[in-house]
């Protein structure tokens, strides 16, 4: 046997190579991520890493992705048709692309902008580096991107149809003087901008490298390879789900205009046979406000959840995204028509949409979703810091709620928002007062947060600053402020608490806050986000009664809590067990 | 005559390198004995004694140093056995040590977070702050420390570790909370974040300083033990251990900063790369060590290994720095499998030492990359660890066939040439986040190759990046002990200095590298080091106003820093900016974040004896033939590596034979034995005396 000739039978394209070229662009995908992440400066990028890297074939198709904020992993692909639309014909080497238009760029929304650098060969088109970025500020009426009270999209910032920053390597100075002259905070945007370009180029430099290496027959014939893999891997796991419909519907809190009106998102997940189709049918018209849902966001809240139930070790490409379908009626709140205002569909839209997946998957595969996780609910501040003597903008990621249990596995604290299915760095606090005017009062886990389970939610964080100067706005956006938008349990696991968010001025006056709406802090007021932990999962009677009382000990859980919620009777100094206080309250 | 010894305590095996004066190094091994490491230590030495035809005792008598690379803390760290800790931080942020800033690694995956470092009822928090300016705004409440210090010694824990918010700018806090904690808990393992290191970023430092107090008492113990036991047995010569930044130090500064040992496993391979590349003049090495399990990736430019803070360890962060050395999950061990897609993958999962590769004929029935290079003829049947294992052919057939030959409709050595390729092809790739990535060009770098398994994927990694020349030591497997040898005692230093570059005050920086280097001087001057071995290298982490990641770049200066030598490190900031990023922004705002100095205590090292030339013909080498795969069956000549001598050169495809290490020599490549008795091996028809000098040049 060990000296036979090798088989000599035809087959298709060398399985090794193609593993070997398959890992070789996901790497040059990661290397262009890297780049961002080291030279970024907004800590949007940098500390956030709410950005996405890829790489496109000649034919558009995506290749490799690194999703460092999944949300953003369905967003390229109409991005990269839009570009190909409108300059097929005039690509040259050096151009650099940029966009950030929902309805002229296929772009899910305005602060995600994207960047694009393409290679040529033999002067066409053989791949395409690309980086998408959420910028500290894209100008408009709001705070960092986001402005609560928009009508339209134009109040949102500047809109960028496709078009071209470099041109064979020389600058666009006009479009560049365009972008910076209608934004707040030019020098983040403009430092941003080019590391973006730089990381592409970057990406560039390694597919050359890969070209040289293989050849461009080679490697197009491997990515037809890896699609096909990709898309067995995926139609594989689907197969893993019984057959049938399975719905849900769950509700934003409101679009910011009208703050008493909750949004529904409907959906009827059909799988069939190694497929999927997801129809949201039945949602809610798009709304006044800009929580509205472009189709490409849409159907990138929609992977993250899927991936996170099936998704391990599995590449997202465009193979993979053979077997799924996502269908929602234009001019519905997850398919909104021009000019809707769209800049918060990627938080409250998204995380809406991903509980909607999750709920209807736990019918179908109970033990492979998580309980809900915390909405995001935290503002975006921008204004002047006197102390450096600079402006400053940022999103407040310290909020953060706790993951949902599920079946084996306690939630993970600190982990929420679903949609960056925790690869979102939290900041740092002394490089985060280093630069913005705030102290930051307290960050620390806020007990009895998280849904009581047999497997518990992870647990939400109190997190409370104070201004050090007068007029900094602040946007609150996300949601999870009220009952029926708080996390649910699954399997008789409780759900998580609401939100709780107030200013508080320097008088003591505490103002309870909202979700998507504007306030001003002054110097020495101060704002508390109270967070929910995610929710559980199984009847928290079932939790072994050591595990609460260590949860008791470490003061996450309340005495009362244990017994109300988990039967047990634990000891407040000494927490111990009650054992026959615990045994006849679990029997009741 | 006087002895140097190494000893590096690995999973499976513990290392010795014994080195005397003008004498060829000899090389043991002895089992690593797990519970108590020092048992496999001293067996090592026996072994040593025997073989010089001294008893334990006369042996240590001669040797004047032993340079320990330990793996105590690291385990204790990786099995949540290390000392039963308290933490003390600012009242407010009790969690954020085990927030871990909120991340969680494999997205798309449901686990358990990982157990926290301290758990949440030995956090105790007490009212202090200071602010952005490191000025004091809630003095400290010592009533709080009392309480915190009574609680943890309710609880019994060993050690205790403070680390407050902005504590680098203001010490005043934790120096104060230690003076409590002494008071109150008199013998406790202290370990403070102003000591540990001083510099902005809470997580990082709450997670280091932790760390240090986690191994600390660990490493004390062990430490304590071993030098009495050396004491009992006469040895009066200097003990010395292997740090993460790839320097050493005495075991008195260790148990203060146990912290640093959790990285040291593999930190002894770039200096072995330094030493062994300087035979020929390389000073730009990459140095590869494939194990069992894992495969270390190491950069040496112009004669410096590339550092980095960026380092964790079962994802607790240490941000000290560390060498940078990049590991993935590819070895001997590791297990090849075919996906669900169809497509074929190998590691990280490892079949480990037990059961081992199908081969070993422990009871593995997983293919692995050993079972692989086994049924290509790489590997020699009877000959495997010098002998002291037969493969088990029918196992590694059954193996391949089962999991990788039957999925993809193929035979067992197509098969296993894909897990040879695959396997290739991800170290290839570990290589290039080390070189590419960081902005070095891999073809002007020499591949040096350590670990018993290496040298027989060397060739294939060095085609992949076009690595011109390839050197393969003789002691290739106990490589990092050779390299523990040659390590400095070496001792990192940092502070933050964060303001605009354009508002360094120069004579500012002056102070804090002074202040720096005199700590730095009267740590070595402590460890026996003569004041004029004491070098310093000073360096700076620069980054444009508003990035959130630093660039470091070196500065000198003479007596005193002035604002030329600052106006230095900005241009050259850009520079590295530019290489590592792909752009620069000359006129842009820069700051300057931290000021760095790495001390160094230069020890002797061992010269390499040149030995003759061979009298013999290479062929008096020859010990026979056998198949081997390369693209097709060749009969291929087998070498005893032992029996070949200064310039000996064999022509590929060929097999060169040691005990514990085997070379395969790939067709389009030769390989000749130089005068140190290494091995250098290089694409065929190339003219090796030239590419000796243009890789020299280029260092």
């Amino acid at each position: 046997m060990a000296k036979s000739k090798p088989s000599k039978k035809p087959r298709g394209p060398d399985r090794i190579l193609v593993s070997v070229i398959g890992n070789r662009f996901d790497a040059i995908s990661k290397e262009i991520g890297q780049t961002m992440l080291r030279t970024s400066r907004s800590p949007i990028f940098s500390e956030a890493r709410d950005f996405v890297t890829a790489i496109f074939d000649a034919k558009m198709r995506l290749v490799a992705q690194t999703a460092y904020i999944p949300v953003l992993m369905g967003a390229l692909p109409n991005v990269m048709a839009r570009i190909q639309e409108v300059f097929a014909d005039d690509i040259q080497d050096g151009d650099v692309f940029i966009c950030n238009d929902p309805y002229r760029a296929g772009n899910n929304h305005p602060p995600d902008i994207n960047i694009i650098r393409p290679l040529l060969h033999r002067g066409k088109v053989a791949f395409w580096a690309v980086s998408k970025g959420h910028h500290a500020d894209v100008g408009g009426g709001g705070v960092a991107g986001y402005n609560p009270s928009a009508k339209y999209i134009w109040e949102e910032g500047v809109r960028i149809p496709p078009a071209k920053l470099y041109m064979a390597g020389k600058p666009n100075k006009a479009l560049w003087d365009m972008i910076l002259l209608n934004v707040h905070l030019p020098f983040l945007v403009e430092g941003d901008l080019k590391c973006q370009v730089g990381a592409v180029a970057i990406g560039a430099r390694g597919l050359e490298a890969l070209l040289k290496k293989y050849g461009l027959a080679t490697l197009d014939a491997a990515i037809d390879e890896i699609f096909d893999a990709s898309e067995m891997q995926m139609r594989d796991a689907i197969r893993t789900i019984p057959n049938g419909v399975y719905r849900a519907s769950r509700q934003m809190d409101h679009d910011g205009i009208n703050k008493t009106h909750p949004i529904t998102i409907k959906l009827a997940i059909h799988v069939k046979d190694g497929g999927m189709t997801f129809d949201f049918e039945g949602s809610d018209p798009q709304v006044p406000g800009y929580v509205n849902s472009t189709l490409p966001n849409t159907a990138s809240s929609v992977f993250i959840s899927l991936f996170m139930s099936l998704g391990k070790d599995m590449r997202f490409n465009e193979g993979a995204l053979r077997a799924l379908e996502v269908k929602a009626p234009l001019g519905s709140v997850v398919n909104p028509t021009e000019p809707s205002p769209v800049t918060g569909c990627t938080v409250s839209a998204a995380q809406t949409i991903s509980e909607t997946v999750w709920l209807a998957l736990s019918e179908a595969i109970p033990d492979r979703v998580d309980a809900a996780w915390a909405r995001w609910c935290a503002p975006a501040s921008m204004g002047f810091n006197p102390r450096t003597g600079r402006p400053f903008g940022d999103i407040h990621f310290m909020g953060r709620g706790g993951s949902g249990a599920s079946q084996g596995s306690d939630g993970w604290d600190h982990l929420a928002p679903s949609f960056c299915a925790g690869s979102l760095r939290s900041p740092d606090p002394e490089l985060h007062e280093l630069v913005d005017p705030f102290t930051v009062m307290q960050y620390e886990y806020l007990p009895d947060s998280a849904g009581a389970g047999e497997w518990r939610g992870g647990m939400g964080v109190v997190y409370r600053w104070r201004s050090e100067t007068d007029g900094i706005p602040l946007a609150n956006f996300g949601g999870g402020v009220s009952e029926i938008t708080a996390p649910f349990g699954l399997k008789g696991g409780k759900g998580g608490i609401p939100h709780r968010v107030a200013l508080i001025k320097k008088s003591g006056e505490r103002i309870k806050a909202d979700t998507e709406s504007f306030y001003q802090m002054d110097s020495g007021d101060m704002f508390e986000i109270c967070q929910s932990g995610g929710g559980g999962f199984g009847d928290p009677k079932r939790r072994p009664a050591e595990r609460v009382a260590a949860d008791v000990r470490d003061g996450l859980v309340s005495v009362e809590l244990a017994r109300n919620y988990y039967g047990v009777a634990v000891d407040a100094s000494t927490f111990k067990v009650d054992t026959a206080a615990t045994a006849s309250l679990r029997k009741a | 005559m006087k002895f140097r010894i190494g000893v590096d305590v690995g999973g499976t095996f513990t290392d010795f390198l014994v080195s005397g004066e003008g004498q060829t190094a000899r090389v043991y091994k002895s089992s690593t004995t797990p519970d108590n490491p020092a048992i496999g230590f001293f067996a090592g030495l026996e072994q040593a004694a025997k073989d010089h035809g001294l008893t334990l005792q006369a042996l240590l008598d001669r040797v004047d140093t032993i340079v320990h690379g330990t793996t105590i803390t690291t385990n204790a760290v990786l099995t949540s056995t290390g000392a039963k800790t308290g933490f003390i931080t600012t009242k407010g942020f009790r969690d954020l040590l085990n927030m871990r800033r909120g991340l969680k690694d494999r997205q798309f995956e449901r686990y358990a977070p990982p157990p926290p470092l301290v758990p949440r009822y030995l956090t105790c928090v007490v009212e202090e702050r200071c602010n952005v300016s490191g000025e004091i705004e809630v003095p400290l409440n010592e009533d709080d420390v009392v309480a915190a210090a009574r609680q943890l010694s309710k609880e019994g824990v060993e050690a205790v570790a403070v680390s407050y918010l902005w504590s680098f700018l203001n010490p005043a806090h934790e120096l104060r909370t230690r003076e409590i904690l002494q008071r109150e808990m008199p013998g406790i393992y202290i370990s403070l974040s102003v000591d540990v290191l001083p510099q902005i970023r809470v997580y990082e430092r709450h997670s280091t300083t932790a760390l240090n107090a986690y191994s600390g008492p660990i490493l004390t113990r062990y430490l304590s033990k071993l030098e009495a036991e050396l004491k009992n047995r006469g040895y009066a010569g200097k003990l010395l251990i292997m740090q993460s930044n790839g320097g050493v130090m005495s075991p008195q500064v260790a148990q203060r900063f146990a912290s640093n040992t959790l990285l040291s496993g593999p930190a002894g391979a770039p200096g072995a790369g330094v030493v062994y590349g300087s035979t020929h003049g390389f000073q730009n090495v990459i140095t590869v060590d494939m194990g069992g399990t894992s495969f270390d990736v190491a950069l040496v430019k112009d004669g410096k290994p590339s550092i980095t803070t960026d380092g964790s360890i079962g994802e607790h962060r240490i941000a000290s720095p560390i060498l940078d050395i990049h590991t993935i999950g590819a070895g001997g061990g590791s297990i090849a499998r075919v996906e669900a897609g169809g497509l074929l993958a190998v590691g990280p999962a490892s079949a480990g030492a037990k059961p081992g590769p199908a081969c070993y004929g422990r009871g593995g029935t997983k293919p692995t990359v050993t079972d692989a290079d086994f049924l290509l003829g790489y590997l020699d049947a009877e000959a495997f660890h010098g002998g002291q294992l037969t493969l088990d052919r029918a196992a590694s057939e059954k193996a391949m066939q089962e999991h990788v030959a039957g999925p993809l409709g193929t035979d067992t050595v197509q098969a296993a040439d894909g897990v040879y390729q695959v396997i290739n092809a991800n170290m290839a790739a570990a290589l290039n986040v080390v070189s590419v990535q960081r902005g070095y060009d891999p073809r002007e770098f020499v591949l040096i190759v350590a670990g018993g398994a290496g040298p027989i994927h060397a060739a294939p990694i060095a085609r992949e990046l076009e690595i011109p020349l390839v050197l393969i030591p003789r002691e290739s497997s106990v490589f990092c002990a050779a390299g523990m040898l040659i390590s400095d005692l070496q001792h990192d230093y940092v502070r933050t200095y964060a303001r605009d570059i354009d508002k360094v005050d120069s004579a500012g920086v002056s102070r804090l590298f002074t202040e720096m280097s005199a700590t730095a001087k009267d740590t070595l001057i402590g460890e026996g080091v003569a004041i004029k071995a004491v070098q310093l290298h000073y360096s700076a982490d620069l980054r444009y106003v508003g990035q959130f990641n630093e660039v470091e770049v070196a500065l000198t200066f003479k007596s005193k820093v002035t604002d030329k030598d600052i106006a230095a490190i900005l241009d050259a900031f850009h520079a590295r900016h530019e290489a590592l990023y792909g752009y620069s922004m000359r006129g842009a705002p820069a700051e300057l974040i931290n000021l760095r100095v790495t001390a160094r205590g230069v020890t002797p090292k061992p010269k390499f004896a040149r030995s003759p030339k061979a009298r013999t013909q290479v062929q008096k080498a020859l010990i026979g033939k056998r198949n081997a795969w390369f693209g097709k069956w060749m009969k291929t000549p087998v070498y005893d590596g032992l029996k070949m001598a200064n310039g000996h050169t064999v022509a590929g495809p060929a097999i060169v034979q040691q005990p514990t290490t085997t070379i395969i020599i790939p067709p389009d490549y030769d390989l000749r034995c130089d005068e140190y008795n290494n091995y250098l091996m290089y694409p065929k028809g190339a003219n090796l005396t030239q590419l000796i000098r243009n890789l020299a040049k280029r260092s």
